[in-house]
Formats: structure tokens, C-alpha cells, sequence
């Protein structure tokens, strides 16, 4: 492939701007759907939008005596690498020929950046809010990172290969027990990769003030609210290439419905969840990703060495 | 739980007995409400007493720009018996001094600066008499709340 | 209507400061912000830090410790935003006037776009005044008043007498 296409596939499709209106596509189901919860209207289609929009038009303030350069490029970490994730992912999934031996460990660290970002940022808030936010998103990185690669470790030993491309073309591990149970500690995981409710502590509004982002505004925050939003896609759509990724591949134009589905799955999950629960402490957050999902994780692994 | 018996015999007589003649007027408002007017200057003695020996939690303290003069009310809570006790002094307006009693109970710090600040009452030997409510470039002497500034009842 | 006009008044994150208020009017603003009157499909949300903020709502009468932090808010706040006064008392303080700790009406010293009467007023009247004032910056009646006046200096010291 020549740069300029490559180049034009991270611009366009699949890379920012798919990524970019897909993911404040979701950003409004999962906004419309918890105002259905509500038994409330909701907002419109494109507000998402307007309101990334609003973000470039506002000035951005810079904290006097804070670490200017890394406030400002604190939101670039994070927004690139969504991209390329997505970008990696997507090329994945609509050719199973076209990945490199590795690619799933890019993806693990590409998909750690947002939050890398946000920790960077909030320390170089200079604020004492911002600081405990940072430190709170430190502590549940810590917590929810290790289940996450023995989660992803299960497809992997399934298909017995490390290649993005295999994993998709092996049989959709879902259906087995090791795959079932893997999913369910991927949803904790995907809830707190997330920061949502209930483990969105490092940005508690009623308690922090805004928290890690306090200090942010204008583009640097617009940067910040999309990247959390292309997670929100991308997030879904790996765990689908994970665990449903044989069913995604195989049958041509069914599987992208097969595939749209389980994405659909998990989005409502999350978002039941985001409005049914509280949110807890960050040692409560450690504790349970440390216990029962690690465990849960550490089982599905074990099953699915044995071949179950 | 039996309903609490409302300022027992007991206590109250052990307080009139340790006040003795510095209890100038006691009088029971209700069953949980009883106010004993003592002199100034028993103040601190009065203060020792309800908090150390008797166990009793400040509750408030208050004050009114009366006829008769300033009168700082303390609240002494007995919350066993479910009752409250009321200590009442009266200082001249001309003059009003008393002694802080945020030495033996730290509780009083705080609403002590806010009578001072209000009411204009100077509170000896308080450790740290500034504003609390008003702003610090507040002018000197104007305190708000005696009668006849305006905005005062 | 301007671009910048438009994108704002899309989409308004509101931030609310109660300067020494009686708590009424900020208990109506909590009513205005629940899901029955539901601000959200209008593209309201409530932020909770001023650096977010496109709409600072005030209510109270702003004593003069209330008017150095109301001063260092707008300092952090960005660019365009609006300053909506709430209820009757940032407007003329009503019964509060004559009391000792009223300072001054903040409209004297903060440009204010616009003010919602009311003691306290309903969450329909502060409905009916957002929507009105959104339509004012549409139609070019009304520009956000902090374009015009400079950034507020720092309020570290007050006036020596309460003025």
C-alpha cells in the first residue's frame, strides 16, 4: 500500500473521521437511551457534535505555573492513539490478510493512551482537584489493566495465534465456556477503561468538580470529550473482534450485521449500567478487579488451555 | 428506649450547689428548659464547671443588644438527661468585656469571633479574635447587629 | 447569525454560582436541571467547573466576599460566555437591600446578558428566559456582553470601606 493511501485511510476511513462520527453516534445512543431511562426526551441526533464543535470555538485557558506543554499535548496522546487503533482494528476486520504478527500487543497499548493521556493531563493541571482525579485514574488503571490481558489472552490461546487476522478467522470464541466467561470479566473491564459510572470516580462530578479535567477548556477539552467518545466505538468493537470475531468474518454481508449486534449488545450493556448503579470507591474498584475478576479471568484462561 | 427524664433533681441541684450565691435567677422556661443568670466575671468558673464536671456539650452561644445591655447566652446541652441549660450574662454597652472560654471548651473559638464581630463584645484572652463572617476590611466599630444601626431589628 | 453564535447557542454547558443566597432560587435552577423539565434537548448541561462553562448563572445578593469570588470565576471562565442573573436579588437585591452585608448589584461590576425575575422564579420562567435569550443572540438583538468588556482585573484587595 502506498503512504498516500495509508495516509488517507487514517484521515478518512477507518481512521479519524469514521471513527470520529461513529463514535459521537454512540456517544448520542448512549445520551438518548439514558434519557429513555429518565422517561425524558433527550437530546437531538447531532448535539454530540455541536457540542465537540462549541469546544474549537472557546479560548482555551492554560493554568498559570502548570507544565504548559504537556497540558496541551496531554489530549493528542490519547486522540492518537484512538485512531490508530481504530485504524489497526478496522483494517482487521474488513481484510483478515492485512495485519502484522503483533498487532494485537499494539492494540493493548494503543487502546491505554486515552487514559494515559488524561493522567498526564490532570498532573499538569496545577490543581489539587486534578491531582486526586489523576491519581484515582492511576489507581484504576493499575486495577482494571491486569484481568484485561488475561481476557484477551483467551482468544489468543484459542486460536493459538498472536495475529489479529487468525483470531478473526478462528472460530468466535463466545461460544465456548472459557469465551463466555472471558466476556464477562471483558465488560467489567470494558466499563472501567471507559471511566463510567460505576467506576467514573476519577471524574466524579459532585465530588470533584470535573476532576482530572478541571483545568480544561476550549480545544484541548473538545480533544479530551472526542476521545472519549471514539472509545466508546472502538472499545465495543474490539472486544466484538475478540470474542464474536469468526462470525464477523465468515459470512459476508450477514456477519456485518451479526457483528452490528453484538457491538449493539455491549453499548446497551454499558449503558444499562452507567444508569443503574452507584459509583464506587476507588479501593472498592481495586478490590474487585484484583478479586473476582481476576479470578474470573484467571478461570477462563485455565479452561481455555485445557481446550473447554 | 425510656423517654429521657427531663433535667433530673439531681443535676440541676448539683449545679445550683456549685454556683451557690453567684446563681443570681434560675428559671424553668419548660420541662427541657432551664436559664440561670450569673455575673460576668463567674463566667469562666460557670463555663469549667458545666463542660469538665458536669459533662455537658456547648451547644451555641448567642447574643442580643437589649435594653439592659448585651446579653451573651451560653447553651449548655445535656443530651442524657435530653435537656438544655441555659447560662445568661448581661455586660454594659458601653463597655462589654468578658472572658473567652474557648480555653476550656474550644468549642466556643469560633461563635465567640462571631458575637465580637457582630456585637461588638470583647472577649479576653481569646487565642485568635478575628473576623469570622464579615469581611476583613470590615470598618471598626460597626457592629451590625446593636439596636439602632440600620438593617438591625 | 455568526458562526460562533450559532455553535454556542447549540450546545450550553451551565455552571451555577450562588453568591450569598437564601437557596431558593438555586433549589429552582436544581428543579430546571431534572429529568421532568428535561434542559438536555435543548442541549443544556450542567459542568461543574467554570472552565467548561458557557452560561454562569448567578442568584444571591453577592456580599462583598461572594464579589471577590464571582470576580476570580469570571477571570478562569473562557470565552464566549454568557452571565444569566437568576431571581430578583442580583438584580436589586429586594428584601435583602437594606440589610448590612448587601454590597452592591453585581450588574455594576460584571456585565450581565441577562436577567430571570422571579422570587424565586419557576423552573418554567427560567426555561421561558434561557430560550428567550438564546433567541435574542440568534436573531442579533442581544451579543454576549463579555466580548466587549475586558477580562476582570484580580479582586485581591477590597475597598477599604464597605461602599
Amino acid at each position: 500500500m502506498s503512504g498516500a493511501e495509508i495516509f488517507l485511510e487514517f484521515l478518512l476511513f477507518p481512521g479519524l473521521l469514521f471513527t470520529a462520527a461513529a463514535g459521537l453516534l454512540t456517544s448520542w445512543v448512549d445520551r438518548k437511551v439514558t434519557a429513555m431511562v429518565q422517561m425524558r426526551v433527550g437530546p437531538p441526533l447531532l448535539q454530540p457534535f455541536y457540542d465537540i464543535r462549541k469546544y474549537f470555538i472557546k479560548e482555551t485557558c492554560v493554568p498559570q505555573g502548570g507544565a504548559i506543554e504537556l497540558f496541551l499535548l496531554a489530549p493528542l496522546i490519547g486522540f492518537a492513539g484512538v485512531t490508530l487503533a481504530s485504524l489497526i482494528l478496522w483494517r482487521a476486520l474488513l481484510d483478515t490478510e492485512a495485519t502484522f504478527i503483533g498487532d494485537l500487543i499494539v492494540l493493548i497499548y494503543l487502546l491505554l493512551m486515552p487514559a494515559v493521556g488524561v493522567i498526564l493531563g490532570a498532573f499538569a493541571s496545577r490543581n489539587p482537584l486534578a491531582s486526586i482525579g489523576g491519581s484515582r485514574e492511576v489507581k484504576l488503571m493499575i486495577a482494571y489493566e491486569l484481568p484485561l490481558v488475561l481476557v484477551v489472552l483467551v482468544p489468543v490461546i484459542q486460536a493459538g495465534s498472536i495475529r489479529l487476522g487468525d483470531l478473526l478467522a478462528a472460530p468466535a470464541p463466545a461460544g465456548t465456556l472459557s469465551g463466555a466467561l472471558a466476556l464477562l470479566a471483558g465488560i467489567a473491564c470494558l466499563q472501567a477503561k471507559l471511566t463510567l459510572v460505576p467506576f467514573d470516580m476519577p471524574e466524579a462530578e459532585t465530588e470533584l468538580a470535573g476532576g482530572v479535567l478541571i483545568e480544561y477548556s476550549g480545544a484541548p477539552l473538545g480533544l479530551f470529550k472526542l476521545t472519549r467518545a471514539m472509545m466508546l466505538f472502538t472499545l465495543p468493537v474490539f472486544l466484538v473482534a475478540l470474542f464474536f470475531g469468526g462470525l464477523v468474518t465468515a459470512h459476508g454481508w450477514m456477519s456485518g450485521l451479526i457483528g452490528l449486534l453484538a457491538w449493539l449488545l455491549l453499548v446497551a450493556l454499558t449503558i444499562v449500567l452507567r444508569n443503574t448503579t452507584p459509583r464506587l470507591r476507588t479501593d472498592q474498584a481495586v478490590r474487585f478487579f484484583w478479586g473476582p475478576v481476576s479470578v474470573l479471568a484467571l478461570l477462563a484462561v485455565v479452561l481455555a488451555w485445557a481446550g473447554w | 428506649m425510656n423517654a429521657p427524664e427531663a433535667l433530673g433533681t439531681g443535676t440541676l441541684d448539683r449545679i445550683r450547689g456549685a454556683l451557690g450565691d453567684h446563681l443570681l435567677a434560675c428559671s424553668r422556661k419548660s420541662a427541657q428548659r432551664v436559664y440561670i443568670d450569673i455575673p460576668p466575671d463567674y463566667l469562666g468558673e460557670a463555663s469549667a464547671l458545666m463542660f469538665d464536671e458536669i459533662g455537658a456539650r456547648l451547644q451555641i452561644v448567642t447574643g442580643v443588644d437589649t435594653a439592659a445591655g448585651i446579653e451573651v447566652l451560653y447553651h449548655w446541652a445535656l443530651d442524657r438527661e435530653g435537656c438544655v441549660v441555659t447560662f445568661r450574662t448581661v455586660v454594659d454597652r458601653a463597655e462589654p468585656v468578658l472572658d473567652s472560654i474557648a480555653g476550656v471548651c474550644p468549642a466556643a473559638e469560633w461563635i465567640e469571633r462571631e458575637i465580637w464581630e457582630l456585637l461588638g463584645v470583647d472577649f479576653r484572652g481569646h487565642p485568635d479574635l478575628r473576623h469570622l463572617l464579615l469581611d476583613d476590611h470590615w470598618p471598626q466599630g460597626d457592629y451590625p447587629l446593636r439596636r439602632g444601626k440600620e438593617g438591625a431589628p | 447569525m455568526s458562526y460562533a453564535i450559532n455553535t454556542l447557542t447549540r450546545s450550553l454547558n451551565v455552571f451555577h454560582l450562588a453568591g450569598s443566597a437564601c437557596n431558593n432560587c438555586d433549589i429552582e435552577i436544581l428543579d430546571a436541571l431534572t429529568p421532568r423539565y428535561d434542559l438536555e434537548r435543548f442541549g443544556i448541561t450542567l459542568v461543574g467547573s467554570i472552565r467548561h462553562a458557557d452560561v454562569l448563572l448567578l442568584s444571591g445578593i453577592f456580599n462583598r466576599k461572594a464579589r471577590v469570588r464571582l470576580l476570580e470565576l469570571l477571570r478562569q471562565a473562557p470565552k464566549p460566555y454568557l452571565v444569566v442573573a437568576i431571581g430578583g436579588c442580583p438584580a436589586t437585591g429586594l428584601l435583602f437591600r437594606e440589610s448590612y452585608n448587601f454590597d452592591r448589584p453585581p450588574g455594576d461590576y460584571v456585565p450581565i446578558d441577562a436577567f430571570i425575575p422571579g422570587c424565586p422564579p419557576k423552573p418554567e420562567a427560567i426555561i421561558s428566559g434561557m430560550v428567550r435569550v438564546i433567541e435574542g443572540l440568534r436573531s442579533g438583538a442581544l451579543a454576549p456582553r463579555c466580548m466587549e468588556a475586558g477580562r476582570p482585573a484580580p479582586a485581591s484587595a477590597l475597598p477599604e470601606t464597605a461602599a
